[in-house]
């Protein structure tokens, strides 16, 4: 049902991703996620298109932790600022974090091979039906996504609106 | 460290002096090198010297140290150009110092492609996805600060010129991590590709028909045409860093190495990168100058800014060895 991967770089920490539809306690779980009370990342599934660019900005936002480079003051909030395009650390909150309307969370978890987590009591807490991760890409707003990212025409031809996404997650701190 | 080849005699790996940065460098000679060293140290700078650096060939050193390499040296053998003769002067004295410092990435699935003087270069696969990781290989000689600033330099130009790419519209592989650190790249790995230079090869060998080769040369000039519209100098052309992904006949090519890559508007800087370019198809394939006039014809119909690059070319030929800068 959920997804989790091992990062290769970084051998202690595994990336998990939980998927939620007809989510009705969004508002409460924004208010734990901001007290810490979640262990990871609350996401907005209609601005991620495939898993693997949670991992990449998991991946980076764990690289960042580690060499103590992080631009936000936690882990969780790294991941959310990885994914966003612009260096506005309170935009990318408000584009890729949930808002209390929400219907459809994200949660990713960057999980500690010595702290495990239990997934249940993760799940217990959302009062709303855990999907597989296959069903995100009806989620997507493909539209939103593109203008988020500023996709231009000439990009589509010659890559996935994936490979657009990523490069720039990589690559937003070295220009 | 023992190579190996403790009973040979060690021959020091020639020293190449470097123009423009006036730095001493042992150089691996391999064929394309040789050309092309002595005759753009002055046209061209440190520009292709340090490309000769990249493309070093150490099939021997390889073996030693990675369990997987054997499998990789084959890889690198038939993706690598022949070089020959040349590549038993890979230093062993060069390399063995850099190699102790260097850790190949935990990735699994990891085959070693290259260990080129300025980076390690592996496959692997990361996040799920197969990956070519460049690991940048720390010169030691130069002063830790220099050394810092300019591999982050040339590691962020690299990125940069690759996101430039794929904004453009001009096909580069993707960007899946950087690492401040080590100064390492870990980008996407065109499966099934196959360099520009070995279809070259595989064609010439087997046919020995060049004409068919037109429509490729054609689309290669309309590719460079685009990049260098979007001012990108990749400063290290060679058939080698293009690849072609199959199916071959839908001519769909990559473009891949930019870490000695720039933005520059200057006719100068594109009408030489356009002649190492030219250097080295000429150097490296025989009887292809149909191909590359027709590759500049292509460029130049395509290109807004063409007709100032093709004379800055003409010039730029007329520079360099054996070339007499009458007029």
């Amino acid at each position: 049902m959920e997804l989790t991967h091992q990062l290769e770089l970084f051998p202690d920490r595994s990336v998990t991703l939980l998927l939620f539809n007809r989510v009705k306690n969004a508002a409460a779980l924004r208010k734990k996620a901001m007290e810490g009370a979640i262990g990871g990342a609350l996401i907005n599934p209609a601005m991620i298109v495939d898993p693997f660019q949670i991992l990449v900005a998991a991946n980076k936002a764990v690289h960042l932790h580690k060499i103590g480079k992080m631009k936000t003051r936690t882990l969780n909030a790294e991941i959310i600022f990885s994914l966003s395009p612009n260096n506005n650390i309170s935009d990318a909150f408000k584009k890729f974090g949930i808002s209390d309307s929400d219907t459809a969370i994200l949660i990713v978890m960057v999980v500690d091979r010595e702290n495990p987590v239990n997934l249940q009591d993760i799940a217990s807490q959302v009062d709303g039906q855990q999907v597989s991760l296959d069903e995100l890409p009806q989620l997507t707003d493909t539209v939103k996504v593109k203008k988020m990212y500023k996709i231009t025409p000439q990009e589509e031809k010659i890559g996935t609106l994936l490979d657009s996404i990523v490069c720039r997650i990589s690559t937003k701190d070295v220009l | 460290r023992a190579s190996g080849r403790t009973g040979e005699i060690r021959r020091e790996p020639k020293v190449v002096e470097h123009s423009r940065s006036g730095e001493r460098c042992a150089c691996v000679v391999w064929r394309l090198l040789a050309v092309m060293a002595a005759a753009e140290a002055e046209a061209v700078g440190a520009q292709c010297g340090m490309a000769g650096l990249d493309r070093t060939r150490t099939a021997g050193c390889a073996g030693g140290q990675e369990g997987a390499a054997s499998p990789a040296r084959d890889e690198t053998e038939a993706k690598a150009d022949a070089a020959g003769p040349v590549r038993d002067e890979a230093g062993a004295v060069g390399l063995a110092v850099a190699d102790a410092e260097v850790r190949p990435p935990p990735l699994p699935e990891l085959r070693l492609v290259q260990l080129g003087a300025e980076a390690h270069v592996y496959r692997g696969l990361f996040l799920g996805r197969p990956v070519v990781a460049k690991i940048r290989v720390p010169k030691r000689y130069r002063h830790p600060a220099l050394e810092e600033r300019l591999s982050r330099r040339r590691m962020a130009q690299e990125a940069r010129s690759l996101l430039r790419c794929r904004r453009a519209g001009i096909p580069a592989p993707v960007v899946y991590f950087v690492d401040y650190v080590t100064n390492s790249i870990y980008l996407e790995d065109i499966a099934d590709s196959v360099t520009v230079q070995d279809h070259i090869y595989s064609v010439q060998q087997s046919r020995n028909d060049t004409s068919s080769l037109l429509p490729l040369a054609e689309k290669m000039g309309e590719l460079l045409a685009k990049m260098h519209d979007e001012d990108l100098i990749h400063g290290d052309l060679t058939t080698s860093n293009i690849l072609l992904r199959p199916p071959l006949e839908k001519l769909d090519l990559v473009i891949i190495d930019f870490g000695l890559s720039f933005i520059s508007g200057l006719p100068e800087d594109k009408g030489v990168d356009l002649y190492v370019l030219e250097k080295a198809f000429l150097s490296i394939h025989p009887n292809t100058e149909g191909m590359f006039k027709a590759l500049l014809q292509t460029y130049a119909a395509a290109s807004k800014k063409s007709a100032p690059v093709i004379k800055k070319l003409d010039e730029v030929r007329l520079r360099g060895r054996k070339r007499s800068m009458i007029g």
